[in-house]
């Protein structure tokens, strides 16, 4: 870890701050994340997480505050930006169509054309097809039916289609806001493998999660917030399941 | 398992209207001569003529094409035409031409309509007229109206008031009505439809032509009550001496009478609604309008089946290329004579 | 895949319940209707439907994308309007080719600008579809009137009307087939002895259909629009451009009003203002009646196709019938209602 923290952080935000009317959502926010790290982002609901990372993805302007990406400033206007940059992110809300299917949905803003009659250019749905079988199949997850629309489907293959989504685009940088809150067990220690995977590859991660003991298996470090604030940073070796409880919840004196 | 409910709901809903369907087609055409070559060159069997003829009518539910149509069924009868009558449910050229365009398939012989549009209804009647339909206007025309010179010849006849005439009439009357000196205002329909456009040409003549009268404008109602009467109430906070106005037709009349009764104005302003339907005539009964200036639909219906059985029997002499029905103008003095009464339009 | 049967069962009927509707209705007309089975009717109600199916067009991929746009009809008597306007002015002589092309271009030039502003405005000040385009309905049909000066401008131009009423071909007995006009030298009676064959709205229809539909089911835009009305906010998040894609379906659906305005200069020879008024409703109607929810995401040109066709087979064989045409509103109105009952009846065993 010593070598890579001397590196430049593959992301650095600093005093990053989201408001939505009179509420601080993310309040004055630093966070790092380097090469092949995969940091937990964990606090308790309303905490702001999920709105830090929309700042990350372009979903969200910040208020204030500023984003580097591999030491770059970057100041995404749009999700467009933020994906050519290559940060590529797993919404909690999944952010799918739902009338669309698995295989338009993956693709979605990228789609690959082809040309048609001469000199117009369609959709290559064959293409999108094959490749769509081709990552849900290096996850390892099945999905029978791929024409059908989202709309049809269960809880865990929507969230298996929008983990393709974000695989199938070799990120620079992937976000996960809870991967694993539709699945059932066998799914979810695919998505922890996939992380895993990911930081061989050398590519940073960062994990929101409920789940504590996903946080201890995947995390290098914890990054704990709370009513918007950071209150706490942790290598994963050097703190406990209780300490990270108590600085969410704000119930303990180690806080101050 | 509400939702499988409702699915069969609407599949039971769909066979439902499918068996309607069939079971309306089970039974053989009543006219169920089977022409199975070219139906549209089949004879249709009509009376004893043998004659079939369209009424295409302006608009449907309107009380002057409703006394049309009767005097046509009327005079139908009489010489046994098969006379069928139709319509656009609204004032629509594109409408129309699609029952234009129906009766040609029904294969009828004469065509006699109130064109919706004089410009846009040609192209689809020279379609009926190439298909060997014989087409005669009645009401309102194509072109110009002139069929012997103007830019469109085919159709036999037109049949109507001669709505300049009207305007003239109407606002002649209307003059009288407020002193011989004053001003006036039109209420008119819709723009592009001839009927309403000449008799708001008349009028304007006749205000031309009379020293002391003074037009201050012509408004487009859209063939809207209440519209006509947003309008006069406009036009009486500008003007507050106008002495009279001459509404084109029932819908802008009414309006008209509206506003000026709203104003407290009923009697000191003078208003002239062009056309007798029942309700006009009852308005006359109770102030709100002044004269009543009737036209003969009737007559113009029976004229025109008259024109349809001499076309067919070729006796192309006996039709003039322009007849022109008559007025009648209805007071609250002359409203009980039975001239008045038989002038009004039923619309039964 | 056993499937259960309810479920399957009405995914099916709710994909070709308008087929069967309408193949019902031609049926029925055709067995009582006297006239209505033949060639010269069918054309003629493709040929009439032509410019209310155009105007569903455009609206079919604004109401996919879960917008609405209500100015179409007025924006179709604008173009109209300026179409005939710009015939109109020509110096006497010009070649017909010219002049139609000089209505087209004009008609569909000034048609694009409400589009546009409508797209402007709904994707950049995130002004609700239904009011921006209610606002632009009243500009256009005050434009239209404004610029044509309250009447119906008559394009009175030799050959005109031709291009809007004539047909590809025409069949004449004892000479054959001939391209584009009636075979010479028959006149008077004969004429009537020759049959259409392809009337030319209808032809217009046909490529203009084509065309969406491969835009539609096709393109990358077509795509997206589908994604934009199944969930916009999705839609931004995956790098979809929103905002232009807004922007052009906004102008799409303006720019078939506008075609339908010149096709109605054509075969009307005029330009009116309020020449599209009475078929906005029923080009919303038809995209409906197609399938397209107007909560977004669904919907297709075939759909739209047959939905307008249901209307005016309706409309043509009630006339031949001889019904009391008020019965025509209220049978498209069932209709809408039924597409709307089996829509929703499908989306329930799906779930
Ligand atoms: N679009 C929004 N508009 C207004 N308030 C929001 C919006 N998104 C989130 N919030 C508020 O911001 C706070 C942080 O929310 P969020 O980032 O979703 O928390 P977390 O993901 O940690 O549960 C919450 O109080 C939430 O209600
Ligand atoms: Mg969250």
């Amino acid at each position: 870890m010593d070598e890579q923290r001397r590196e430049h952080p593959a992301l650095q935000v600093v005093g990053l701050t989201k408001r939505f009317g009179g509420l601080t959502a993310v309040d004055n926010v630093d966070m790092e994340v380097y090469p092949g790290e995969v940091v937990g982002l964990i606090g308790d609901n309303g905490a702001g997480k999920s709105t830090l990372i929309k700042m990350i993805s372009g979903v969200y302007r910040p208020d204030g505050g500023k984003i580097f990406l591999e030491g770059q400033e970057t100041t995404f206007v749009s999700p467009l930006e933020a994906r050519r940059l290559g940060v590529e992110t797993i919404y909690q809300d999944l952010a799918l169509c739902e009338n669309l299917d698995a295989t338009a949905n993956i693709f979605l803003g990228r789609e690959p054309m082809r040309r048609s009659l001469g000199l117009l250019k369609a959709v290559d749905r064959k293409h999108m097809l094959a490749e769509s079988r081709s990552v849900l199949d290096r996850l390892d997850i099945h999905i029978p039916d791929l024409s059908r629309p989202i709309r049809e489907m269960s809880g865990g293959q929507r969230q298996a289609v929008a983990i393709a989504r974000a695989v199938y685009w070799n990120a620079r940088l992937m976000i996960m806001d809870e991967p694993t809150a539709a699945l059932g067990v066998p799914e979810q220690r695919k998505v922890l493998h996939l992380v895993h995977t990911l930081r061989e590859q050398n590519v940073p991660v960062i994990i929101i999660s409920h789940n504590l003991q996903d946080v201890f298996a995947v995390a290098d470090r914890v990054v704990v917030m709370r009513r918007g604030k950071k209150v706490a940073e942790r290598p994963i070796q050097e703190t406990t399941m209780d300490e990270l409880v108590s600085l969410m919840v704000g119930g303990s004196l180690l806080e101050e | 398992m509400r939702t499988r409910q409702r699915s069969w709901l609407v599949l039971a809903l769909i066979t439902a209207i499918a068996l309607v369907l069939s079971a309306c087609a089970a039974p053989p055409a009543p006219s169920a001569a089977p022409a199975p070559a070219e139906p549209q060159a089949a004879p249709s069997e009509g009376g004893d003529q043998g004659i079939t003829m369209a009424l295409v009518i302006g608009v449907q539910g309107d009380a002057f094409y409703i006394t049309m149509a009767k005097g046509a069924q009327d005079k139908a009868e009489e010489l046994g035409v098969n006379l069928i009558v139709d319509g656009p449910p609204e004032w629509d050229a594109v409408k129309q031409t699609a029952i234009v365009d129906a009766m040609i398939a029904r294969g009828v012989d004469v065509m006699a309509i109130a064109a919706n549009d004089k410009q846009a209804m040609i192209e689809p009647l020279q379609r009926a007229n190439d298909a060997g339909i014989k087409i005669i206007s009645v009401d309102t025309f194509i072109g110009d109206g002139d069929y012997v010179n103007g830019p469109v010849t085919f159709p036999l006849s037109y049949i109507g008031s001669d709505n300049v005439e009207g305007g003239k009439i109407a606002c002649e009357a209307l003059i009288e009505a407020i002193g011989g000196q004053g001003k006036l205002y039109i209420q008119n329909t819709v723009p592009g439809v001839s009927t309403t456009d000449q008799r708001e040409q008349g009028c304007k003549e006749e205000i031309d032509a009379v020293d002391g009268v003074e037009l201050v404008g012509v408004d487009y109602n859209d063939d809207n009550s209440s519209k006509a009467a947003e309008q006069t109430t406009a036009v009486l906070q500008r003007e507050p001496d106008l002495g009279g106005i001459f509404g084109t037709n029932l819908f802008s009349a009414r309006g008209a009478a509206q506003a000026v009764s709203n104003a407290g104005l009923t009697g000191v302003v003078k208003i002239a609604n062009f056309d007798a339907p029942e309700s006009a005539i009852e308005d006359l009964r109770n102030n709100v309008v002044d004269l009543v200036i009737a036209q003969l639909p009737y007559q113009m219906g029976q004229v025109a089946v008259e024109y349809a059985v001499k076309a067919m029997e070729g006796d192309m002499d006996a039709i003039q290329p322009r007849f022109r029905t008559g007025y009648v103008i209805i007071t609250r003095d002359n409203v009980d004579t039975e001239e008045a009464q038989k002038a009004i339009y039923k619309s039964e | 895949m056993s499937g259960n049967n309810p479920a399957h069962l009405m995914r099916t009927l709710s994909r070709i319940w308008a087929w069967l509707f309408l193949l019902a209705l031609v049926i029925f007309f055709s067995l009582t209707g006297e006239g209505f089975f033949s060639l010269f009717n069918l054309q003629a109600i493709g040929a009439n439907v032509a410019i209310l199916l155009i105007m569903a067009l455009g609206q079919t991929f604004v109401i996919i994308s879960a917008g609405i746009d209500l100015s179409t009809g007025f924006v179709m008597g604008l173009a109209s309007v300026a179409g005939a306007m710009a015939m109109t002015a020509l110096p006497p002589g010009t070649p017909l080719p010219l002049i139609a092309l000089t209505g087209l271009a004009v008609g569909l030039g000034v048609g694009l600008i409400p589009g546009l502003v409508n797209g402007l405005i709904i994707a950049k000040l995130k002004v609700p579809a239904f009011i921006v385009t209610l606002g632009m309905f009243g500009i256009a049909r005050g434009a239209g009137f404004l610029l044509s000066g309250g009447m119906p401008l008559p394009v009175s131009i030799q050959g005109l009307g031709r291009i809007g009423n004539g047909y590809l071909f025409y069949y004449y007995p004892s000479q054959g087939l001939s391209f584009l006009n009636p075979p010479a030298g028959v006149t008077g009676v004969e004429l009537r002895q020759v049959t259409g064959i392809l009337p030319h709205p209808l032809t217009f229809a046909v490529i203009l259909v084509l065309a969406a539909h491969w835009l539609l089911k096709h393109s990358r835009f077509g795509l997206h629009t589908y994604a934009i009305g199944g969930n916009q906010e999705a839609a931004i998040r995956a790098g979809i451009p929103v905002d232009r894609r807004t922007v052009a379906l906004y102008m799409l659906s303006a720019g078939t009003a506008a075609l339908a305005g010149v096709l109605y200069n054509m075969r009307f020879t005029n330009g009116a203002a309020n020449s599209g008024e009475a078929l906005l409703l029923d080009s919303i109607a038809a995209v409906v009646i197609g399938g397209a929810s107007l909560f977004g995401g669904e919907g297709t040109i075939i759909g739209t196709v047959i939905g307008a066709l249901i209307i005016a087979v309706i409309q043509n064989g009630l006339v031949i019938l001889g019904i009391n045409p008020f019965w025509q509103f209220v049978a498209v109105g069932v209709v809408i209602i039924l597409a709307v009952l089996v829509d929703q009846a499908k989306e329930q065993v799906a779930s």
